[in-house]
């Protein structure tokens, strides 16, 4: 096992750059998932890694090695690939045995690591079948298998769960969870899905337009998003972010909409708001934190119901407020119809301030 | 109600009706049927008759005395015509064969590059590729026979197989190119990260998916080359050198009474190309059709 360390990770195609600057270190034994929609380069900086494509500029270093300029297979790395990448000709057994004859280990060495990895997948009873004579699942099972005959220095994942169905998904990820936990190796492991990454990983790197947004522990994002693509992309629903107008009234901070309405802050909110480069900030709360009425109370703000979507444990409302929609998450037994006037109530204590003009995190310290 | 009288209406309504136009096609493909393997039939009987049951009007349908004297005096290397014509033989084999492993010999690299790399100029290079194809095969007679004469080349084998190559080449390209967009670029991720060079992972991973392509491009490439006539007409004069079409051509123009001699070389010239066929047709047919609807 070993650790991985980026150091201002560029690729560029053209003028385009795919990559841009990304500077992060995976430590040993540390599950580290790269998120980000697609097209945000995170599949491309996996790639980088493994040595796929040639680095643009920058560093890639693997346990104390530089890589930069080293072949794929004398990285000392395992890839687990979306489509799973099996040999279609070989049979299970050759498929895990493949990578152990590529590296001149002794036939019964192979042999007994082969039946050892098939033991530790349960899958003993598949080794002479062919891929394309498995399920999606088992598939999956001897890609994994594949990439741990090797006891490489470093897993890299990309996206290996989205082509199963959402059931199996939920089974897989506790496996490869589990896998990552008892070898407690190192993982790169790319997804789209932010809940993947957040269930999964002891830390998160979120990506856009190939650059770094957050790299900390999946609480830590999901608590304190450095900036509004983070605070928007992590978290299901997403969080409600709503542009506002800093002014202050009678020795206050209040945050007024373009529509009418507005909200007192409390005085730590109406410090950070004052970091702002412009009068203007984000106002940015996620769905546990607000609280409807169906009554004026002081201190709230009246919106409109939009939506209500029962999801069986909780139900969803959309709400407009003036123009803009929050999500508030309910009781299931709560009484909530469409078009219905409700009032939110903010938690001064939960709620997130942005930068109107840089988009970046208001929070002190 | 039993499980029987339940599947009888089911198998009637998947059964389409046979209509006028079902009929009509049937009879249309039987037309043509006819007309391809009426010849050949022909072909055939010819060979095993007399040479003066050939020549009788009306003809014979079926040889009255069926004879394989006409292939005895082919194969037998003792008189001369049997010689000249093992002698075609072996050249029409020498040249297809040659044509054939060069033509995979590029093509396979060709195609991998044109499908996996990007590099300026590929596009361009992958159109002018068909270019030749775009013309009648006529039209380069006299420039490469100037060709070929500058290179020294007239009356030798090497013209043929040069000419033959640039024939077959571009749709050997296309065809593999095909192939080789179909494999999934990870495969080769996969085994260059499993301990493999870029060019292991071609060949232990790549080359084995791409056989039936392979395989194609090489009965593509050896029957132009074992059918082509006016090239070898024009580019060989020697009469030891001169391949089966251009052979028998030749050598039954002088002896034109022989039909049933002239029957019995043609159709062993057509032996080899069919025995191809039969062998290797399931891998023609996958190779052409591959990639016509995605997986």
């Amino acid at each position: 096992m070993a650790h991985v360390v980026l150091n201002d990770l560029v690729k560029s195609y053209g003028s385009f750059n795919a990559v841009n600057n990304v500077s992060l270190t995976v430590n040993d034994g540390e599950f580290v998932a790269l998120v980000g929609p697609s097209g945000c380069g995170k599949t491309t900086t996996l790639n980088l890694v493994a040595g796929l494509i040639p680095i643009t500029s920058g560093e890639i270093t693997i346990g104390d090695r530089l890589v930069n300029d080293l072949d794929p297979k004398d990285r000392d790395i395992a890839m687990v690939f979306q489509n799973y990448a099996l040999y279609p000709q070989k049979t299970v057994y050759k498929n895990l045995a493949f990578p152990l004859q590529m590296r001149r280990l002794p036939k019964d060495e192979i042999d007994r690591k082969v039946r050892e990895a098939a033991r530790v997948l349960d899958m003993t009873h598949l080794l002479e079948r062919k891929p394309r004579e498995l399920s999606g699942g088992q598939q999956q099972r001897v890609a994994l298998g594949r990439a741990l005959v090797r006891d490489p220095a470093v897993f890299l994942m990309d996206e290996p769960l989205s082509n199963l169905d959402a059931k199996l998904r939920v089974q897989m990820r506790s496996e490869i969870k589990r896998f990552h936990q008892d070898l407690s190796a190192t993982v790169i492991y790319v997804t789209h899905d932010q809940l993947e990454a957040v269930t999964m990983a002891d830390k998160m790197a979120v990506m856009s337009g190939g650059v770094l947004q957050q790299y900390a522990s999946p609480a830590e994002v999901f608590a304190h998003p450095r900036n509004t693509f983070v605070a928007g992309f992590v978290g299901s629903p997403a969080m409600s972010l709503i542009p506002l107008d800093v002014t202050a009234e009678g020795g206050e901070s209040v945050l007024r909409s373009s529509e009418g309405w507005s909200l007192r802050l409390s005085a730590e909110n109406a410090r950070k708001a004052q970091r702002s480069s412009t009068p203007k900030v984000i106002l940015g709360a996620r769905h546990s934190t607000l609280r409807l009425h169906k009554d004026a109370v002081p201190g709230t703000v009246p919106g409109k119901v939009y939506t209500v979507e029962p999801t069986g444990d909780v139900t969803f409302v959309q709400v407009y407020l003036g123009e803009h929609i929050v999500i508030v998450s309910l009781d299931p037994g709560a009484l909530v119809r469409a078009d219905e006037p409700v009032w939110i109530e903010f938690d001064q204590a939960r709620l997130h301030l942005f930068d109107g003009e840089t988009q970046q995190s208001l929070a002190l310290g | 109600m039993t499980s029987s009288a339940i599947a009888a209406p089911a198998m009637g309504a998947r059964r389409k009706p046979i209509d006028g136009w079902r009929w009509a096609g049937r009879l249309f493909l039987l037309l043509m049927l006819f007309f391809t393997a009426v010849p050949m039939i022909w072909m055939l009987l010819t060979s095993i008759k007399s040479g003066f049951a050939a020549m009788q009007f009306p003809p014979q349908w079926w040889p009255a005395e069926p004879t394989l004297a006409s292939y005895q005096k082919l194969l037998d290397p003792q008189n001369s015509v049997g010689q000249d014509f093992l002698r075609f033989f072996w050249n029409s084999l020498y040249v297809s064969s040659i044509t054939t492993v060069l033509s995979v010999a590029v093509a396979v690299p060709a195609a991998y590059a044109f499908s996996r790399f990007h590099f300026p100029g590929r596009r361009f290079l992958f159109f002018s590729v068909l270019l030749r194809n775009m013309f009648p095969a006529v039209i380069f007679l006299v420039p490469l026979f100037i060709l070929m004469r500058f290179l020294g080349l007239v009356n030798t084998h090497g013209s043929l197989i040069l000419t033959y190559m640039t024939f077959g080449l571009p749709l050997a390209i296309w065809l593999l190119k095909g192939f080789y967009d179909n494999i999934p670029i990870q495969l080769e991720q996969a085994a260059r990260i499993d301990g493999a060079t870029r060019f292991q992972a071609f060949l232990v991973v790549v080359m084995p998916l791409s056989v039936p392509g392979i395989i194609a491009t090489a009965i593509y490439s050896f029957i132009g080359a074992w059918n082509e006539y006016i090239y070898a007409y024009t580019f060989l004069t020697r009469n030891d050198q001169l391949t089966l079409p251009v052979g028998i051509q030749r050598f039954f123009s002088e002896n034109t009474a022989d039909f049933p001699g002239l029957m019995a070389a043609s159709f062993m010239m057509s032996v080899p190309v069919v025995v191809l066929f039969l062998l290797l047709q399931r891998y023609f047919v996958r190779a052409l059709t591959e990639g016509a609807v995605k997986h």
